[in-house]
């Protein structure tokens, strides 16, 4: 197998014109939070494609049009073999790392597990989960929102989900937050072969004891010749389900109850609607839109000419959603956060053939997280001179988020 | 007023029936739309109007009224 075939070319078919200063993985001076760093292009002379020299090269789209073909224009914009900095090679997540057709394979696996009647079913789990957390510091009257709450409800329901027992829950929080925030290539590295390492340990225990869990399903996954699938494709799809719902749904929500610790109006405004479906899954999107975390990746197929601009084979692109959340032409109002916005086709779980499969988890994690927390604790702020640190990189978030309230009596 | 679905065009966000469950389910395969009144009576068609503006996917159309 010969090295490099998918390494981005050098930038010389990129006009000096086109070219903005811009680290995906760091703050300029004086800013410490990731919305803000990556807000701050829409208001700056970037143009609204941009090339960066950093982590090796890469585009940026900051317009929700292009995000948008980039998400479904799968024929220009490419999955496979995406990392940025550049990493060859680079683990195929199934079914998120491969290019139609080929997604279908594993897609259709887990597509079932998903859908919005089976999350239908998990919100019993999801709301005892929530109050068994919330029991454990209601009545301090402060927690750290990231380690108390937000980093164990996602990774308890993927413990539930895959039949993994619970003593492993700080283990799993741990890695799946090194794997989003790590900046250090060697601790990187080992955070992967730790990840591996747990999934494949977990799928054979699980073949030995195959039930209806998310890791049976893939062990019992049989090929139209009634083969299993590919080993390393198993291991992949696991790894995949492992990184993509944890520390996501963590840096969502923390975003979210940053926003709330601050805006008694708004939690004022979710209490009154916290028991109408309807309305509060049209406030969630809101949230969803004004806090989303992902910049996903993607690779120029073929030498290109796209909105006039030259883009050569294996050119990375990065879509940062939360910066097409936030255009104008297609949000009224775009930086104002409407509970009641009626049109709202935000981006946050992308969009085309890998729109995330676990959209529907997700959001109905937060959702129900919402429901709980605000019938316990209405009223909250940001614990007083506390040092919010936030992170860049393929998901934007905080690393701390301590909360206070009055504990009721 | 008719609503049309293009399946194929339909990734499965269920934007459409958390607007408007009424007109619109998900099947339980793919989570894709499928639309359980595609003649959509008077009173739910602001609510299915919002479902159809509300698909990221433009997989939703308006073919009547």
């Amino acid at each position: 197998m010969s090295t490099h075939r998918y390494f981005p070319p050098a930038p010389e078919h990129v006009p000096a014109a086109l070219i903005h200063e811009f680290d995906i993985y760091r703050f300029s001076p004086g800013v410490n939070d990731p919305l803000e760093q990556w807000g701050n292009l829409l208001a700056s002379d970037a143009p609204r494609i941009f090339y960066t020299h950093h982590n090796g090269g890469h585009w940026v789209f900051l317009d929700y049009e292009d995000v948008r073909e980039g998400f479904r224009n799968d024929a220009l914009f490419s999955t496979f073999q995406t990392p940025i900095p550049p990493i060859e090679p680079y683990p195929v997540m199934q079914p998120q790392g491969v290019d139609p057709p080929e997604h279908k394979k594993f897609r259709s696996l887990l597509a079932p597990l998903f859908t919005p009647v089976a999350v239908e079913k998990m919100r019993l789990e999801l709301q005892q989960r929530s109050n068994a957390l919330l029991d454990a510091f209601v009545d301090r009257g402060h927690c750290e929102f990231g380690r108390d709450f937000a980093s164990l409800l996602p990774t308890g329901m993927f413990l539930y989900l895959m039949g993994m027992p619970e003593d492993r829950l700080m283990e799993f929080v741990h890695l799946a937050e090194v794997f989003m925030r790590s900046n250090d290539d060697a601790e990187r590295a080992t955070n992967i072969q730790q990840i591996y390492t747990v999934i494949g340990e977990y799928l054979a225990w699980r073949s030995t004891r195959l039930g209806e869990d998310l890791g049976s399903v893939l062990v019992k996954a049989r090929d139209e010749n009634g083969q299993p699938y590919d080993q390393q494709d198993v291991l992949n799809c696991g790894f995949l389900l492992f990184v993509a719902g944890l520390d996501t749904v963590t840096s969502t929500m923390t975003f979210i109850w940053r926003h709330l610790a601050r805006n008694h109006a708004a939690r004022r405004a979710l209490t009154a609607i916290i028991d109408d479906r309807e309305k509060l899954s049209v406030a969630v999107d809101e949230l969803l839109r004004m806090h989303a975390v992902p910049n996903i990746y993607r690779r120029v197929k073929k030498d290109m000419v796209y909105r006039g601009i030259t883009m050569r084979e294996n050119d990375r692109v990065v879509l940062p959603v939360s910066v097409a959340n936030r255009n104008e032409s297609v949000f009224e109002n775009a930086d104002t956060i409407d509970l009641q916005r009626e049109i709202n086709n935000h981006l946050t779980f992308g969009a085309g053939p890998h729109r995330c499969v676990g959209s529907h988890l997700a959001k109905t994690e937060v959702t129900i997280a919402l429901q709980e927390w605000l019938r316990r604790i209405p009223e909250f702020g940001v614990l007083a001179d506390a040092e919010i640190l936030g992170h860049m990189g393929p998901t934007l978030g905080f690393n701390r988020l301590p909360l206070s309230w009055t504990p009721a009596r | 007023m008719k609503v049309e679905l293009m399946h194929d065009v339909c990734q499965g966000h269920a934007r459409c029936q958390e607007r408007c469950p009424e007109v619109f389910g998900t099947d339980e395969v793919e989570g894709k739309c499928v639309i359980l009144q595609p003649d959509v009576p008077p009173e739910l068609e602001h609510k299915a109007r919002l479902g159809v503006k509300n698909c990221p996917e433009g997989a939703l159309v308006i073919t009547s009224g």
